[in-house]
């Protein structure tokens, strides 16, 4: 579905600091949404976390960076990060190309899915929140 | 709380707002709010290092300094030499405190006889204001804070003068850098300077008799501008833009890498400070800090690999934090991440290699010299 300019696949989960996950069997691929590139605009640094670290639910687990602004990657889940996308440093555009495709930043082992997942907003949810803040502007 | 537009509020806007509400994504600049960027601040500071850019900067603080002792008042309060500033010409300069502190960098215009224009740093505008007027007492002058009732554009660019040389008679080939005039641009009464902010040659305008009240004429010069540089893919650009194109340039930001204690040598700004001219207010702390010697320096830093320095990030040599970023960016020029920044002088020679802790990691950076591009293919002395 889209929220004004903004494109919120079905199927996903999001945090209110406009990251994505995706569950895909025992793992979790997780990015940055359409509101949240276009907020930053122009990515041109991508600080992945590292492979084998642990992340939390909802704390930092990487840095991005567009020209002037400075933003943290905070992760849906908690868990082992098992993959990163290597190819960011070197093509940060792609996060603003393709958020959801090319542009996704890690692949986590969960450790706490069921629970943490069920914090999380649906697609409908996240749509409803993007409206609420558009709306404030 | 801030009288602007008729009405008193928390926010300021310029002559050119409306444009800026339709076309930009908007950002609080001291009080006022700014474009931060149109199409992007790549794509912007791109345009003007290539072909040609406009820029608002009515925000800017703007003061007419007249009367028959405007020389020797703007000699007490600026560190600059005003007798050695000839007409229809304009100067860098400083205001200091009595510690020999900056308050702020500016630039004064003499548009004749006992007549000029003093420029401020937008964040600086109540501040500096009533600071020379307070200094004034003495002095035959009349100051006239003009700020509201005029608007301020540049254009800037190696296609910037082409650009402009559409709307006016005036021969802007007939100009040297630092020039300035009265001029009609567009059947518009304007002051034209050759002077900018982003080490490209371009043109800044003050547009006279454009109250924020009545924006007609800002905004019709605005989009008779854009027009004039159709050809030439002339792009609006933001304060985004204009903060990577300084700093690529090297210069400093008011506020950031200048402040109140900042001693103009520790700065690299002596050059504008003339201690052989008369009494001026911070001479005497300037001069005794000089014999004092002095211990830092600000230096260029380009970062060797990934990542992007900002402001408050440490300088780390030998484990040792010599120093701070005062400013720093990512250079859309130059694909790497740009700083400026204070060490002690022992570690302030170019191709010093030091550290930079950015997120609480350490990146690799050299001391490079200002501007960071190549001046033979960028600015003002590029091979043209």
């Amino acid at each position: 579905m889209k929220i004004n300019d903004y494109e919120v696949p079905e199927g996903l989960f999001y945090t209110k600091e406009h990251t994505w996950i995706k569950v895909e069997d025992d793992k979790c691929r997780v990015g940055i949404t359409d509101y949240a590139q276009k907020a930053l605009h122009e990515v041109v640094f991508v600080e992945l976390p590292n492979v084998d670290s642990k992340v939390e639910h909802m704390k930092p687990a990487g840095t991005l960076e567009s020209v002037k602004a400075v933003s943290d990657f905070f992760s849906p889940v908690s868990g082992d990060i098992i993959e990163v996308n290597t190819s960011l440093p070197d093509n940060p555009e792609r996060v603003n190309e393709t958020p959801y495709g090319d542009g996704w930043v890690a692949i986590i082992k969960p450790s706490n899915l069921d629970q943490e997942l069920s914090a999380l907003m649906d697609a409908n949810k996240y749509g409803d929140f993007l409206k609420t803040i558009i709306e404030q502007k | 709380m801030k009288y602007n537009n008729g009405v008193y509020s928390l926010t300021l806007k310029t002559q050119l707002f409306q444009y800026h509400e339709k076309n930009s994504h908007l950002v609080d600049f001291a009080d006022f709010k700014m474009p931060l960027w149109y199409e992007g601040v790549g794509p912007e500071c791109l345009a003007v290092r290539n072909n040609v850019g406009i820029f608002d900067i009515s925000h800017m603080g703007r003061t007419f300094v007249s009367g028959p002792d405007a020389e020797a008042f703007l000699n007490y309060v600026t560190t600059n030499n005003v007798t050695t500033l000839r007409s229809n010409h304009a100067q860098y300069t400083l205001l200091c405190n009595s510690e020999g502190g900056i308050k702020d960098d500016l630039v004064i215009f003499k548009l004749g006889d006992s007549q000029y224009l003093v420029v401020f740093n937008a964040g600086n505008r109540e501040k500096d204001f009533n600071w020379i007027q307070k200094n004034s007492k003495d002095y035959k002058v009349e100051l006239k804070e003009a700020s509201n009732e005029t608007a301020m554009i540049s254009i800037q660019g190696p296609k910037a003068l082409a650009t402009v040389q559409k709307l006016t008679t005036t021969n802007l080939s007939e100009t040297i850098r630092f020039d300035c005039m009265f001029a009609e641009i567009s059947g518009k009464e304007c002051i034209l300077s050759r002077t900018g902010y982003t080490g490209e040659d371009g043109v800044e305008i003050s547009i006279m008799n454009a109250s924020v009240n009545d924006p007609s004429k800002a905004v019709e010069l605005w989009e008779d501008i854009l027009k004039a540089g159709k050809d030439y893919k002339i792009k609006p650009c933001g304060l985004g833009a204009r903060d990577v194109l300084r700093l690529e340039a090297g210069m400093c930001l008011y506020g950031n890498d200048i402040t109140e204690s900042t001693n103009p040598s520790e700065a690299r700004l002596g050059f504008v400070v003339k201690v052989d001219k008369g009494n001026f207010i911070g001479k005497e702390a300037i001069i005794r800090k000089k014999e004092d010697g002095i211990k830092i320096k600000r230096v260029g830093l380009r970062v060797i690999g990934k990542g992007i320095p900002r402001a408050k990030c440490k300088i780390i040599k030998n484990s040792e934090n010599i120093g701070t970023i005062t400013s720093g960016t990512y250079s859309p020029l130059l694909n790497l991440g740009i700083a400026m920044g204070y060490v002690p002088i022992e570690h302030s020679n170019e191709g010093n290699k030091v550290s930079i802790e950015v997120h609480g990691k350490l990146i690799d950076a050299e001391i490079v010299g200002f501007p960071f591009y190549d001046p033979k293919i960028y600015g003002v002395k590029r091979n043209s």
